[in-house]
């Protein structure tokens, strides 16, 4: 509960630190940093992030991801005991009549799975990165961990994404 | 600010539902390793029936065993969405476009596909508009004249859009359209009095409208494509 609370006010410490940047109009700055990304998690380029505890590491899709997908309703996950590798797909997800392949940020095998989103696929949109997690999975390979990006380079990368259109 | 941007567009004409799926899978391969830009199927299915990963069969209201009597074949896909009908007179546009490249997520992909609708069917002095909350898709009033399911994997879209330009509307009878009850499907020659002029022609204003939506500079039409679609074609 207290990493959460960390988790979260760290967000919004960075959140403000966008809004500060001086050449930014405070507009643009707000519609870039509305969404959250958190300290202490690792992201891939396709908006999956995971969390490193010891040997299990939990996978969900990020706050940015869950925006653009819009109101989900229904999720796809594997079983446990399915093996996943790096940027390929493990399940999908369904929003505004659209399937979206959610793709895992790390090798490993399946050992949980979050059976919650059967019944209530939307806690990936109103809970991300806590109670809209997907899967747990034991890693094969921890040092894929440093080829995935940190919280600052998310969310710069989600800004220039979003500008590119 | 983006560069030129030039978007495929593949004429067909009337195409096996399969056949479409078997191509689509290719290209989207293709368009993942940017081997080819984006593209555009334009077609028309036989009457097909098709479910979305949700397989929401209990929505077919006749017997599979059925179908092959009325004529019509059933399919399940990946896409999204539930189940729809597609067939003769009825427009279809199957983007394989680099969401990523564009920044388009898949709500903001969605909402322009109902737009290219939209605005078609405004040429023809048709008032429709986008659905409400979870009824995606275009309507006129409480009628459906368009319909959306769409797939996207590492970024590359496929399925897409199906316009009704004048499909025998009593295929949707053995269905619950899209998972919707209580709400009619319609047809641009049930919705307006202008004389409609051929196929191609609105298929093609079609494919313009969603060009300038997604902001496509260049057009490159490609006519009777090979559904084999090998590299040399391309050239």
């Amino acid at each position: 509960m207290a990493l959460t609370v960390w988790a979260s006010s760290t967000a919004n410490a960075l959140r403000i630190s966008c809004a500060s940047k001086p050449h930014l109009p405070l507009a643009f700055s707000f519609s870039r940093c509305f969404s959250t990304v958190l300290d202490g998690l690792k992201y891939a380029s396709s908006h999956e992030w995971v969390k490193h505890d010891g040997s299990v590491a939990t996978i969900g899709i990020t706050d940015h991801a869950q925006d653009h997908l819009g109101e989900v309703v229904f999720v796809e996950l594997p079983e446990p005991g399915v093996p996943v590798s790096q940027g390929k797909g493990f399940g999908a997800v369904e929003s505004v009549k659209a399937t979206s392949d959610v793709n895992s940020p790390i090798s490993g095998e399946v050992v949980e799975v979050n059976s919650k989103l059967t019944e209530a696929p939307g806690l990936i949109n109103s809970s991300p990165y806590e109670e809209g997690w997907m899967i747990k999975v034991k890693p094969s390979s921890p040092s894929e961990l440093e080829s995935l990006m940190g919280s600052k380079e998310y969310t710069k990368f989600c800004e220039e994404e979003d500008a590119s259109h | 600010m983006r560069g030129p941007v030039k978007l495929e567009v593949w004429k067909m004409g009337f195409v096996n539902y399969l056949d479409a799926l078997k191509l689509q899978e290719k290209l989207v391969s293709d368009r993942k390793l940017c081997r080819i830009p984006d593209t555009l199927l334009s077609l028309q299915h036989p009457p097909t029936y098709t479910l979305g990963k949700r397989r929401t069969d209990h929505n077919l209201l006749i017997p599979a065993s059925e179908l092959k009597s009325i004529g019509a074949e059933l399919h399940y896909t990946q896409r999204g969405g539930d189940i729809t009908f597609h067939g003769p007179h009825q427009a279809i546009l199957y983007p394989i476009i680099s969401l990523r490249e564009i920044g388009l997520g898949a709500r903001n992909y969605v909402e322009k596909l109902e737009s290219t609708m939209i605005e078609l069917s405004s040429l023809y002095g048709v008032k429709a508009c986008a659905g409400q909350k979870g009824e995606t898709g275009v309507w006129v009033g409480e009628r459906k004249i368009g319909a959306i399911g769409v797939r996207i994997s590492h970024g590359i879209t496929s399925h897409g859009l199906a316009f009704n330009i004048d499909p025998d509307l009593k295929y949707f009878k053995h269905i619950v359209p899209c998972g919707i009850t209580d709400k009619e499907v319609t047809s641009l020659r049930r919705e307006t009095s202008t004389v409609l002029p051929t196929e191609e022609v609105i298929h093609e204003q079609l494919i313009s409208c969603f060009a300038r939506l997604f902001g496509y500079n260049t057009v490159v039409w490609k006519e009777n494509p090979s559904l084999s679609s090998d590299h040399e074609e391309i050239e």
